[in-house]
């Protein structure tokens, strides 16, 4: 097999059937969109009381720590279906019959998730020269200032996601839901880790930059020394992230940033770990091979100790000589008396959370049942804004469902062909998601019964009704479960884990709570995955 | 009990049509429904299931457009799509009773009724195992069940025995057979010995036309004295497919016994009974000739 030629071939085929997807031109959006957020003062990068004036070198910093601080979170959720589309298209069944290594193809695997997430880093040097030209207060463009940050940083944390998606798709723990979960936290550790390897007053040294995954470190290490040229007093006080927090910053002149040795070695490391990632991936790799297909359908599928009639049918007959076969009758079914569709609604409604809630091994039930333990048995405090929070994050998987099952299994066609599937299979599906809400965070409302706070009742009734419609709606609409658990996970973090009024959907304090938003939005989304699901059946 | 397509056109993005213009009336039976690939059987029979509409014609249930008020259809609609999903973690029973709730049954005779499907399509020792462990056979039963879960009038089965064993086959189609009686069924396959089988109707299509819509003894009086057994040398095979329309070869001790489909029998051939096969492969070669059927 010529190496690099069938490399070169699997990476582009890959590449194509991407690009050539509608979904790839809302990954281009989202990178035009970021750019957009820049030009508009919506991201920005402050340090203490400063920010630099816009020139080249200070949009090129802060372009290349959008690339390698979003791009590293939310690209992730967008590469990480390379081996599950192999899968679902079942190309993953020719391409194991042919000479190509396990490592050969996860590392194909890898340079096509990395040209998804680099075409989207090129997106954003192209509105880096965009944005100079409209909004910048030095209209002279250094391009070697300003596209080195976007391009070294961001290439480089790009490798590293993309393998790191390549490694959870080939872990089957990880393949699915709570690799999308696990990857949230793995990136705010990895984030952590830049963050730390920051030495305020000096430049980031070889050793620190070992622990910069994002390259952070090397950038900002080298703003700090330049304020505390300008301020002495400067603490090393920094924020980079979302909303107009330029205004009233007092300006100061960045040059650049001065790529060391240190700093490009230490880029090349990170480099070299996606390669071994991807490489480490192989280990894991199934190889499309159905006895290995997870670690969950292992457990299930036992053995029958009794050899099944349908199994056995032809050697019965090779055994026994030629007979007619078994002649069905359907002479003797049962006929029916037709019932209104209305009539079987909560049958629907059980139908549907015995399939939400079917397939958890006993310790997930064990996890629900003590979480709800620990909203009773815990302080009020305690309960409203800790355990509670727990206990609605641990249902992320069975909600996620919600809207995506029938294209995740091809079942569409058999269930709305049914009359009045779309608005009854959708409400039950969304009353099954509310009743897991209920039974998971029960214990909160029973102990805020007992205290007699209403208030907080009726936020954890909004946060009931609103997580399931958020579930549903994006599932609806994006046909994955990814969305959800991406999302669901950044909102859970942000808000109710930090009691922020505008996202805390759980009113985890009395501060903190807004009810009626989070109602509002749950009829919104409701409409929103009934109105998307009517059209897609309607025009399919 | 009457359904009626009325030129149908089915017109997808980028300008690929798979229906033109297509006609056809049926009452109870089963209609075997032939084409060759890409011929737009898929396309028709997803319209007829309201899965999706059609860009111009109509379709009319028992005198009503099925587009303006699918519910009427679905109602008595069983369905058998060429692929299907089922949900892994639930087993067969609980598949059926979960799908009986959304169409809306009644719980009582539904389990009853689940009960002796399951029975019929030999899945009973079955019932209980995670679908995820079928085979792709095992599955495709489970969806012979469903399809006939709510004893429709209406029954659309596209290529229902694709995956089923010799005796499942042979099994399946004695049960078309008899659901036959009192509704209207529809068979989409390209295994014609199925149809042959049980249709008491046939229709042709070809490039989203409809080219032929006869009994099976129509069809095959068409070509009456137009098949012919000839025996030829291995070696001459070759040369004979590219002179003749060739239904079938065996090969035997004295050569290859060849079914030459034609008006003109070649020298030394012998008339022989058509089939059903033969009758297909003639009338699409008449209509890319553009002979009329």
């Amino acid at each position: 097999m010529n190496g690099p030629r069938a490399l070169y071939h699997m990476v582009r085929a890959d590449f194509l059937e991407r690009v050539r997807r509608y979904s790839f031109l809302l990954t281009l959006g989202f990178a035009v969109y970021l750019g957009y957020a820049v030009y508009a003062g919506q991201v920005t990068l402050r340090l203490d009381k400063y920010s630099g004036i816009v020139n080249s070198a200070w949009l090129g910093a802060v372009l290349g720590l959008v690339s390698t601080v979003w791009l590293t979170l939310i690209g992730f959720y967008i590469v990480k279906n390379a081996i599950q589309r192999d899968r679902q298209t079942r190309v993953g069944q020719i391409l194991a019959t042919t000479p190509m290594s396990k490592s050969f193809y996860t590392l194909s695997k890898m340079l096509s998730n990395f040209a998804v997430l680099a075409s989207m880093v090129l997106i954003l040097a192209l509105a880096a020269v965009v944005i100079q030209l409209l909004h910048g207060e030095d209209a002279h463009i250094d391009l070697f200032a300003l596209l080195s940050p976007i391009l070294i940083l961001g290439l480089s944390a790009a490798a590293v996601c993309a393998a790191i998606a390549v490694l959870f798709e080939s872990l089957p723990i990880l393949r699915g839901g709570i690799g999308n979960v696990v990857y949230f936290f793995l990136w705010m550790f990895m984030l952590s880790m830049s963050v730390t390897a920051m030495v305020p007053s000096h430049p980031v040294s070889w050793l620190h930059g070992l622990g910069d995954y994002t390259g952070i470190a090397a950038v900002m290490g080298q703003m700090h020394a330049a304020v505390l040229k300008i301020d002495p007093h400067y603490t090393g006080a920094s924020s980079f992230g979302i909303g107009p927090m330029n205004a009233g910053a007092t300006k100061f002149l960045w040059t650049g940033v001065r790529w060391s040795a240190g700093i490009l070695a230490a880029r090349l490391m990170w480099v070299g770990v996606a390669v071994a990632l991807a490489l480490l991936a192989a280990v894991f790799f199934d190889r499309f091979d159905p006895a290995r297909g997870g670690w969950r359908s292992e457990q299930k599928e036992k053995p029958s100790k009794k050899p099944l009639a349908g199994e056995l049918a032809l050697p019965q007959a090779a055994e026994t000589g030629l007979r007619e076969p078994a002649r069905a009758s359907a002479a003797h079914l049962t006929t029916f008396t037709r019932t209104g569709p209305q009539m079987r609604f909560f049958a629907l409604v059980v139908a549907e959370l015995r399939l939400m809630l079917r397939g958890h091994g006993w310790w997930w039930y064990a996890g629900a049942a003590g979480l709800f333990i620990g909203c009773v048995a815990s302080s009020l405090d305690d309960a409203r804004s800790g355990f509670i929070a727990a206990a609605w994050l641990w249902p992320i998987l069975v909600w996620s469902q919600m809207g995506t099952r029938e294209s995740q299994f091809s079942t569409g066609a058999l269930i709305f062909s049914a009359p009045g599937a779309v608005p009854r299979q959708l409400l039950a599906t969304y009353a099954a998601g509310v009743l897991v809400a209920m039974l998971t965070g029960g214990g909160l409302a029973l102990h805020l019964l007992f205290t007699g706070d209403f208030a907080a009742l009726g936020a954890w009734a909004a946060g009931a009704f609103f997580i399931p419609a958020l579930a549903l709606g994006l599932g609806a609409t994006t046909g994955t479960r990814k969305a959800f658990e991406a999302i669901y996970t950044m909102w859970w973090y942000v808000g109710p884990l930090h009691h922020i009024p505008q996202a805390d959907f759980m009113g985890t304090t009395a501060a903190s709570s807004t009810p009626l938003r989070f109602l509002l939005f749950a009829v919104v989304l409701v409409v929103l995955a009934y109105s998307w699901r009517t059209v897609r059946v309607r025009y399919a | 009990m009457q359904l009626a397509i009325e030129n149908v056109t089915k017109r997808y993005k980028k300008g690929v049509v798979a229906l033109r213009g297509f006609s056809l009336d049926l009452k109870p039976g089963v209609l075997g429904l032939l084409g060759p690939n890409g011929a737009g059987k898929t396309t028709l029979m997803s319209i007829l299931a309201t899965i999706t509409r059609a860009t111009e014609g109509r379709v009319m249930w028992n005198g009503a457009d099925i587009a303006r008020g699918p519910d009427a259809l679905r109602s008595v609609l069983g369905y058998l799509p060429q692929d299907f999903g089922v949900y892994p973690n639930l087993n067969a029973a609980e598949f059926l009773q979960y799908l009986a709730a959304v169409k809306g049954l009644d719980a009582a005779t539904s389990a009853r009724r689940i009960d002796e499907l399951l029975e019929l399509v030999n899945l009973t020792e079955a019932r209980k195992r995670p679908l995820g462990g079928f085979s792709g056979g095992m599955k495709q039963r489970v969806g012979i069940a469903q399809a006939l879960l709510n004893d429709p009038q209406l029954l659309i089965v596209d290529e229902p025995t694709a995956g089923l064993d010799p005796e499942e086959r042979v099994r399946f189609r004695n049960l078309l057979s008899d659901l036959s009686g009192e509704r209207i069924v529809i068979l989409s396959t390209h295994i014609v010995s199925d149809v042959e089988a049980t249709a008491t109707d046939i229709a042709l299509i070809a490039k989203g036309t409809l080219v032929a819509h006869a009994t099976p003894e129509a069809l095959l009086q068409q070509v009456e004295r137009k098949v012919w057994e000839w025996v030829v040398s291995s070696a001459d095979l070759t040369q004979a497919k590219q002179q003749y329309l060739i239904s079938s070869t065996t090969r035997r001790s004295d050569g290859v016994h060849a079914r030459v489909l034609g008006d003109q029998p070649p020298v030394g051939a012998q008339p022989v009974a058509p089939n059903l096969e033969d009758a297909y492969l003639f009338c699409l070669s008449q209509h890319r000739a553009g002979v009329p059927a």
